[in-house]
């Protein structure tokens, strides 16, 4: 019994930190995209087209010369998908389950492995856009009137 | 009538007479865990023994502590899920989990699961020798009884408790994991990541030192309760009990004051 | 003085019990290879006199001393040389239950004398040997041998590393008569061998004739006879007639 404990508790360590890294990606194919906010967008999170998984966040990196954030996808060599496609990044929830979904465009050309998405919209400041409903800046007129 | 046999003074005696004997009660834990530390830092040891121990209380309560840690951190993910839903922050269960696991709950489920199995135990065990004079016994074989039997006891279940609460830390993370993945559709990947990347090692550094003093105050109410048992076999049962209980309760107290000076880091 | 300086001398020692005492200024004595019986009836303090000349108890006066020189207190380094020239046999045997027999009778040599565990077993076999025991228990456990074994595995323990005192301590307490007088018969075999000093203490006429040169009897916590063992019987002391009349 000992041993069993120890035994899953190394293999889920282990898991811990080893999901997510895909270091070799052997089955999928990699993507890339900018956007100009990933809000919680994690390494690790979904892919999806139309709902359906069909790829992994395997890196979020800034790019420091136009300060966007430059996204790797690794997605499923099955799923072929047009150049004209668009990556957006939305959430399951408020503050959480950020995940990318790409909307398929009509273009007959497919994104060759390494290709960039161009067509990008990136997380929307869910908190920021609250905190103007909740508390609206000041007009600028309203200043004086006080 | 004298002002010793008033009547009045009755509860006031009674109440200085508990004070004094819980003071006594106190230096008597005190002058023991002086002379069990120091019999284990200065030899002669018997690592045999601490050994014997080590597995005794280390190896042989991985079960026991490996289930208490997978429900608790699964019943910690549900309850964690419900509050997070009230402001619609769900998300961030897999950080809280973690946090409250590495930081409280593992070193104090497996503390408390050791405190009922090991201090029990330890207490029987030294009493029953207590009792049919084997302490006595061993003083006359000229070797301390400190020596080798409560520094060792005490070393292992220090060295013991750490490593258990890193299993626990661990276990207790995957039950959390389990849950939401199985039941809450997160993505494992994803709680992964966020549990890997947002705890410190000080959350978990601060819960081993917690596990630390843990054992020590494990160890030490068993042997203590057991040293001091009188009364055969009845006697032997109660410091049992007794251990069990004290050890608990010191746990918890010690859990506070250390969580204090951990906070104000 | 020109008297030999007892082995061991209990000088006016009294011991208290929750202000109760026990032992009231007791003195008595034991010369350099003599074997003493104390007797008496229960709870007139015959252990407690046994644990205070071991330094397992500290008497609230007076000294118990060794060769002259008095006992030091419990946890001394000097009380190591007490316990490393004597040994001593437990009224119920009291053998660690975790060890085997040869474990137990090597105790001493392994954990406080630095023997390595190979010469330890054949000195523990040959200890054995002398309390009639063959290497055949010698891996038992105690909670595998009879009332009457563990007695002679806790004799072969107390003498295997050839001590000057022998200490014993009710030693056929709980045995039938057959295995009683075995065990005495060891006892003077052993006490003879070794020629060191011994101190029984035991209700046990028979056996307390038996093993004595010397006998003293306890009562209400003072030496109330000491004599020869064969005076025993003639002594016309009041405590000592009710006790061996009442007794046979």
């Amino acid at each position: 019994m000992g041993v069993v404990v120890l035994g899953l508790a190394t293999a889920f360590l282990v898991y811990l930190f080893t999901a997510g890294d895909f270091g070799g990606a052997k089955r999928s194919y990699p993507l890339f995209a900018r956007f100009g906010q990933v809000g919680a967008l994690a390494q690790g999170a979904d892919v999806r087209v139309a709902g359906v998984k069909v790829g992994t966040v395997s890196k979020v990196t800034l790019d420091p010369a136009t300060f966007f954030a430059r996204t790797q996808l690794a997605m499923d060599p099955a799923v072929k998908l047009p150049t004209d496609s668009t990556a957006k990044i939305t959430s399951d929830g408020l503050l959480g389950g950020a995940h990318v979904v790409i909307e398929p465009g009509g273009s007959p050309d497919n994104l060759a492995p390494g290709a960039e998405i161009l067509n990008t919209q990136g997380a929307v400041d869910l908190l920021g856009l609250i905190g103007e409903v909740v508390r609206p800046k000041p007009a600028p007129a309203d200043t004086g009137a006080k | 009538m004298t002002l010793a046999g008033a009547h009045w003074l009755t509860p006031v005696r009674a109440t200085g007479r508990l004070a004094l004997a819980a003071l006594a009660t106190v230096g008597a834990i005190a002058l023991f865990a002086i002379r069990g530390l120091t019999a284990m830092f200065i030899g002669p040891w018997f690592p045999g023994q601490a050994l014997r121990q080590f597995i005794a209380i280390g190896f042989y309560s991985l079960p026991v502590v490996g289930l208490t840690a997978v429900f608790t951190g699964a019943a910690l993910a549900l309850n964690i899920y419900t509050g997070g839903g009230r402001f619609n922050a769900e998300q961030i269960m897999p950080q809280i989990v973690a946090l409250g696991i590495t930081r409280e709950l593992g070193p104090v489920l497996a503390a408390l699961m050791l405190a009922g199995r090991v201090s029990a135990t330890i207490a029987a065990e030294i009493g029953a020798m207590r009792a049919t004079e084997q302490i006595d016994a061993m003083r006359t074989l000229s070797t301390d009884p400190f020596r080798y039997l409560v520094a060792p006891r005490m070393a292992a279940a220090m060295i013991a408790l750490p490593l258990l609460t890193l299993v626990a830390d661990i276990v207790g993370i995957g039950g959390g994991w389990l849950v939401a993945t199985l039941t809450l559709d997160f993505n494992p990947v994803v709680y992964a990541r966020s549990t890997v990347d947002f705890v410190e090692a000080w959350d978990v550094g601060s819960g081993l030192i917690k596990a630390v003093v843990f054992g020590f105050i494990i160890a030490l109410m068993g042997c203590y309760q057991g040293y001091t048992a009188s009364g055969g076999a009845r006697g032997v049962g109660r410091a049992a009990t007794q251990a069990m209980v004290s050890a608990g309760i010191l746990i918890f107290a010690m859990d506070y004051v250390l969580t204090t000076l951990f906070t104000e880091r | 003085m020109s008297a030999p300086i007892p082995r061991l001398e209990w000088k006016a020692v009294t011991k208290r019990f929750g202000g109760e005492p026990v032992l009231d200024g007791l003195n008595l004595s034991v010369e350099a290879g003599r074997s003493l019986v104390i007797i008496g009836g229960s709870g007139q303090g015959k252990s407690v006199m046994l644990k205070l000349a071991l330094g397992l108890l500290r008497p609230d006066a007076g000294t118990v001393l060794l060769d002259g020189k008095p006992l030091p207190g419990l946890a001394g380094r000097a009380q190591r040389r007490l316990y490393d020239r004597a040994g001593v046999l437990f009224q119920g045997a009291a053998l660690f239950d975790s060890l085997t027999v040869w474990e137990n009778v090597a105790f001493r040599l392994t954990n406080a004398d630095g023997v390595s565990p190979a010469k330890a077993r054949i000195r523990a076999l040959a200890a054995l040997e002398q309390v009639r025991l063959t290497d055949a228990v010698a891996n038992l456990y105690p909670a595998e041998l009879s009332g009457g074994m563990q007695k002679r595995v806790a004799l072969a323990r107390a003498i295997v590393a050839d001590p000057d005192v022998l200490f014993f301590d009710e030693p056929t307490t709980g045995l039938d008569p057959v295995t009683a007088s075995a065990i005495n018969a060891l006892i003077v075999d052993q006490v003879k061998r070794l020629g060191c000093t011994a101190v029984s203490i035991t209700h046990d006429l028979a056996s307390a004739r038996v093993i004595a040169d010397d006998i003293a009897m306890l009562h209400a916590g003072a030496i109330v006879w000491r004599g020869r063992s064969e005076e025993l019987a003639t002594t016309d002391n009041r405590q000592v007639r009710r006790f061996v009349d009442g007794g046979a």
